[in-house]
């Protein structure tokens, strides 16, 4: 039992501040410690991963985005999504195309691993401005309370009120299909629920004592609002953000299934599934189970990792 | 062990060797160790230590409650002759059947909110007796009447939430004792509590012992509460027990030095900063999974020689009934303890001269009231609560104004008003010339500056986002007190002057225990060097060592800093050491204020007689009149008329026909002098002629 051990002086012991990637190390133990986080990760890191190196365009992104002379050339997707191959239309996976092909006769893998492009630049974005325009609201209306908090709950309430498929359809339908509206039309819908999350927190948040002790030095509203609450929230707003890129992509995906997607002939996994049933029963269902998986699996993916973050965070407050 | 038996049979329960383990993904953690105890028929057995020494594990332990990473690793428990350990959950039930009964810290959690306690109260009964309702029924009153519930029979009709706290936790009692239990375990049982209640819930814990001759295990932090309803007590450190007697040989003669270093950290009630010193003990209880290899106090132990630090002692008879699991127990009387050099008094005895200090706050009528509820769109009359309600007082520079009362009677109000976080409805509060009855947006920087704050609760004082350096540093930039080049060295100064090293600048709060966190919030209320800083009870969240240290270092501080102090507490020892005036507060008023000294001792306000009557002192030798208040604190929306108190008050005999006066008049302000004022119609020499409510055995040297 009497086992020579230093004995331990807690007060003296030398302390070494943590090094940036210490710092770094221990945010990505919060994934690593957790199964399910890793597998999301694994999921969507797949799909990041496709849509990154589907062609060379990452070797040039500025001249392959906005310069006409410039041609990429497919890297993991092999074949560019609008090439046909005339006779090869509906046909099953082969080793020639992984996945099979489409009825104009396109190589399906390079369809999904285009596709995955669109989704994965929309859903982030559209949430991104979501979580700014609702976070700002929410926030704001959290903590000065009373009228302030009354009109901005009961706007965003009214705009609650509508179904959310409806909202898709009448700002897309006023506004045309594009990637810019498909961008607004999340985002206004998105509004509401992340200002009420927003709104929650700052609630129980402004009731600590830091936030009197901020108060108390005579701190502008601004500050103890950006400072003070804000960075304590950011726990649970970044995991319902995950979920809300989840849902994002089930929406383009919705919207792309109704037609209302990225115009023709853009990749596009919502209008893969939607064409693609009409072939379900003659034998090839490639198309629309395809586009399915995909969104699935993203979707599952991105859910998985909000839950580990959520479970690792819990552990630690 | 047999020695403690003293004929009175078999021990109700009997705990031998006791480990018990919590699984973590760490392995093991050890989070009780070798405790051996028994309990007997009638009897009382405190169990007092910090937090984190495994005391509600204990608890849970005896009643196989520990959760699904919880195991009994070791030892025995042995119930009424049939040990518990080792049985399915199945046999435990049978076994135990409904002879163990265990009450909670908090009553609600205990209680349904949607049943009528006389519903949840008769299940009981009904349920695994089966018992008709009518007898059922009739049981529960009883039991009620018992507890010393007033009215019974309308208490069964009411829901949880309308009776007050001290009821509620009655009703705990009252159930737990429905089933006649042979063991009754009590974990904090008033923690939650006013002081006034919880003497209450003390006393009915005296009273069923007697009258059921149950055995009870009561849980407690507080060394004052133990004392006053234990026979025997045992001292828990780090998972074990050190040292377990009876009670009065505990607290005169401790032979263990945590034992000694518990009752040394306690403020005396009565004794004041200027004649006593407070001996915190240094360290902090180990982490359970990084164990010193010898004697588990060791590292924090003044009396620590080579042996401590060899082996790890055993729990063995030191005389008749008094173990324990110090070594040198022998060695070290605690009569014979000299403190550590520096640990002296740090305060003079106030000379007359400088009472007339100038007066740096002054307070007038100063209201606060907080609108209730919603009217419809402004329509009908507006309610108020009158949280502060016609309050005046001075506090002097470089003095301490201490405010006491229950929870309720606008403390906290008061203080948030003086700092500006609410706003007052009227009065006059005016701080060095300028006033301050504004909300601190509306403030000047230089009055924001001088008026700071220390907060209560250490888990919430601190931004967790931000390093310790980064939460000192902003009010230093803030209110520019150091050049910028300046700031580092100035928030590394802060942490010296909180007895802080250096290198907790990068620390985040979550690596800092209570205590720590508690000194960083002082340190952050200093650092704009103010002149009046506003403590709202900075040390009822600590544990009692800590306590201790931070209370030393607010004195230390206004030693050094010359600045003035007003101090919020709920317990009077802690108030009274601190201040040199107090104010007693009740529903929103002053009823007593005046010198620090001269409040514990007649002439008393009945309420303040009250409160000295209820604080738990530990040390079971000295006497307290027992006086008890009725009914609980009336609502602030609708306050009674006249005299506030005169619903409650024990005194109102001593005026002609029953203090009639008392309810249709508001009472006149009675000088004593000195400063020393009671708000009350009794007269003077009524209140002289009351005996002092606390009577030390023998006189005490130093008063």
């Amino acid at each position: 039992m009497a086992v020579t051990l230093p004995t331990p002086n807690e007060s003296e012991q030398v302390y070494r501040p943590p090094s940036r990637w210490e710092k770094l190390k221990e945010r990505l133990e919060i994934l690593t410690n957790s199964n399910i986080a890793i597998i999301g990760l694994f999921l969507v890191g797949f799909w990041l991963f496709v849509a990154l190196f589907a062609d060379n365009c990452i070797i040039s992104p500025v001249q392959c985005l906005f310069s006409e002379d410039w041609e990429a050339t497919p890297w993991i997707a092999r074949y560019s999504p609008f090439e046909t191959f005339r006779g090869e239309n509906l046909k099953g996976p082969s080793s020639e195309h992984w996945l099979g092909t489409d009825r104009n006769g396109r190589d399906l893998w390079a369809r999904l691993a285009y596709g995955a492009r669109p989704v994965l630049t929309l859903a982030p974005a559209s949430i991104f401005i979501a979580l700014v325009i609702g976070g700002t609201l929410g926030v704001v209306s959290g903590y000065y309370g009373g009228l302030t908090d009354e009109i901005i709950m009961r706007a965003l309430d009214a705009l609650m009120a509508f179904p959310q498929i409806l909202l898709y359809l009448v700002i897309i339908a006023a506004l045309g299909p594009s990637a810019l509206n498909i961008v607004l039309a999340i985002t206004i819908a998105g509004v509401p629920g992340i200002a009420r999350l927003v709104r929650g927190l700052t609630l129980d948040i402004k009731t600590r004592d830091y936030v009197a002790a901020a108060q108390t030095r005579g701190e502008h509203p601004m500050y103890v609002m950006a400072v003070e609450i804000l960075p304590n929230a950011s726990g649970p707003i970044i995991i319902d953000a995950m979920l809300r890129i989840g849902y994002a992509i089930f929406s383009i995906g919705t919207l792309g299934f109704l037609g209302l997607g990225l115009p023709p002939p853009s990749p596009d996994w919502g209008s893969m599934v939607s064409i693609g049933k009409s072939f379900i029963q003659a034998g090839h269902p490639w198309d629309s189970m395809w586009g399915s998986l995909a969104i699935a699996s993203i979707v599952v993916g991105l859910n998985l990792l909000a839950d580990g973050m959520n479970e690792q965070l819990n552990r630690y407050r | 062990m047999g020695t403690e038996n003293n004929g009175r049979g078999e021990p109700v329960v009997s705990v031998q060797n006791l480990g018990i383990a919590y699984e973590t993904r760490t392995g093991d953690v050890n989070a009780v160790k070798d405790v051996t105890f028994n309990i007997y028929r009638g009897e009382t057995v405190g169990i007092v230590g910090e937090s984190g020494c495994g005391k509600s594990t204990l608890a849970y332990g005896l009643v196989n409650y520990l959760g699904r990473n919880g195991k009994i690793a070791h030892g025995d428990i042995t119930f009424q002759g049939s040990s518990l350990v080792g049985r399915t959950s199945e046999e435990l039930r049978r076994l135990r059947g409904d002879r163990i009964a265990m009450v909670f810290q908090d009553p609600m959690t205990s209680l349904n909110p949607v049943l009528r306690i006389g519903e949840q109260m008769m299940e009981v009964l009904t349920v695994h007796k089966g018992i008709s309702d009518k007898e059922a029924f009739d049981r529960c009153v009883e039991m009620l009447g018992q507890v010393n519930m007033p009215d019974p029979a309308r208490v069964m009709e009411r829901y949880p939430h309308q009776i007050s706290g001290g009821q509620q936790q009655r009703v705990v009692v009252g159930m737990a004792m429905l089933n006649n239990p042979a063991l009754l375990l009590m974990d904090e049982p008033t923690t939650a509590l006013d002081v006034t209640v919880e003497a209450a819930v003390l006393d009915l814990v005296n009273v069923l012992r007697k009258e059921f001759d149950t055995a009870i295990l009561l849980i407690s932090h507080n060394m004052g509460i133990i004392a006053r309803v234990s026979d025997r007590v045992g001292v828990m450190y780090a998972g074990e027990l050190i040292e377990m007697a009876d009670v009065h040989e505990i607290f005169k003669n401790p032979r263990h030095p945590y034992t000694q270093g518990l009752i040394r950290c306690l403020p005396k009630l009565g004794r004041g900063k200027a004649e006593s010193v407070l001996y915190p003990i240094r360290g902090r209880v180990p982490d359970p999974k990084d164990l010193p290899p010898g004697c588990l106090f060791a590292p924090r132990c003044d009396y620590v020689r080579d042996a401590c630090n060899e082996t790890r002692p055993q729990l063995r008879d030191l005389s008749e009934g008094h173990v324990t699991r110090c070594i040198f127990s022998e060695d070290i009387v605690a009569e014979d303890w000299t403190p550590p050099p520096g640990l002296i008094p740090i305060f003079e005895e106030q000379t007359e001269s400088d009472e007339m200090a100038d007066t740096l706050l002054s307070i007038n009528n100063l209201q606060t009231y907080y609108p209730h509820g919603n009217t419809f769109l402004g329509f009908g009359e507006r309610e108020f609560v009158k949280a502060v309600d016609d309050v005046s007082f001075d506090v002097f520079k470089g003095k301490t104004l201490g405010v006491v009362g229950e929870s309720g009677c606008g403390k906290s109000t008061l203080i948030k008003t003086i700092i500006g976080l609410e706003e007052k409805t009227g009065g006059d509060a005016v701080f060095n010339d300028t006033d301050i009855g504004n909300r601190v947006s509306r403030r000047d920087l230089t009055t924001i500056r001088e008026l700071q704050m220390v907060f209560q609760n250490p888990d919430s004082t601190m931004n967790p986002s931000y390093s310790v350096g980064k939460q000192i540093e902003r009010p230093l930039r803030r209110f520019k007190t150091v050049p910028q080049s300046e700031i580092r060295n100035e928030v590394i100064r802060l942490l010296r002057a909180v007895k802080l090293d250096e290198f907790y600048y990068d620390r985040l709060p979550r690596q800092l225990s209570g205590g720590e966190k508690q000194r960083v919030g002082i340190a952050r209320a200093l650092a704009g060097r103010p002149d009046l800083v506003l403590c709202d009870e900075p040390v009822s969240a600590l544990d009692v060592s800590v306590q201790a240290a931070v209370i030393n270092l607010l004195l230390e501080i206004q030693k050094e800093f010359g600045t003035t102090m007003i101090f919020i507490a709920h317990d009077l020892s802690v108030v009274r050491f601190f201040s040199d005036f107090i104010a007693v507060m009740y529903l929103g008023q002053i009823v007593e204020i005046g010198p620090a000294d001269e409040i514990y001792k007649p002439p008393y306000h009945p309420y303040t007689e009250a409160l000295l009557s209820a604080v738990p002192i530990p040390d079971p030798a000295v006497e307290q009149t027992k006086i008890r208040l009725e009914g609980s604190v009336p609502s602030p929306l609708n306050p009674p008329s006249g005299c506030r108190f005169h619903t409650r008050c024990p005194r109102r005999s001593l005026l002609p026909n029953n203090g009639a006066i008392c309810e249709q008049e508001v009472p006149p302000w009675r000088d004593v002098g000195d400063g020393h004022r009671i708000f009350c119609h009794v007269p003077l020499e009524e209140l002289r002629a009351m005996d002092p409510v606390v009577q030390a055995p023998e006189p005490v040297a130093a008063d």
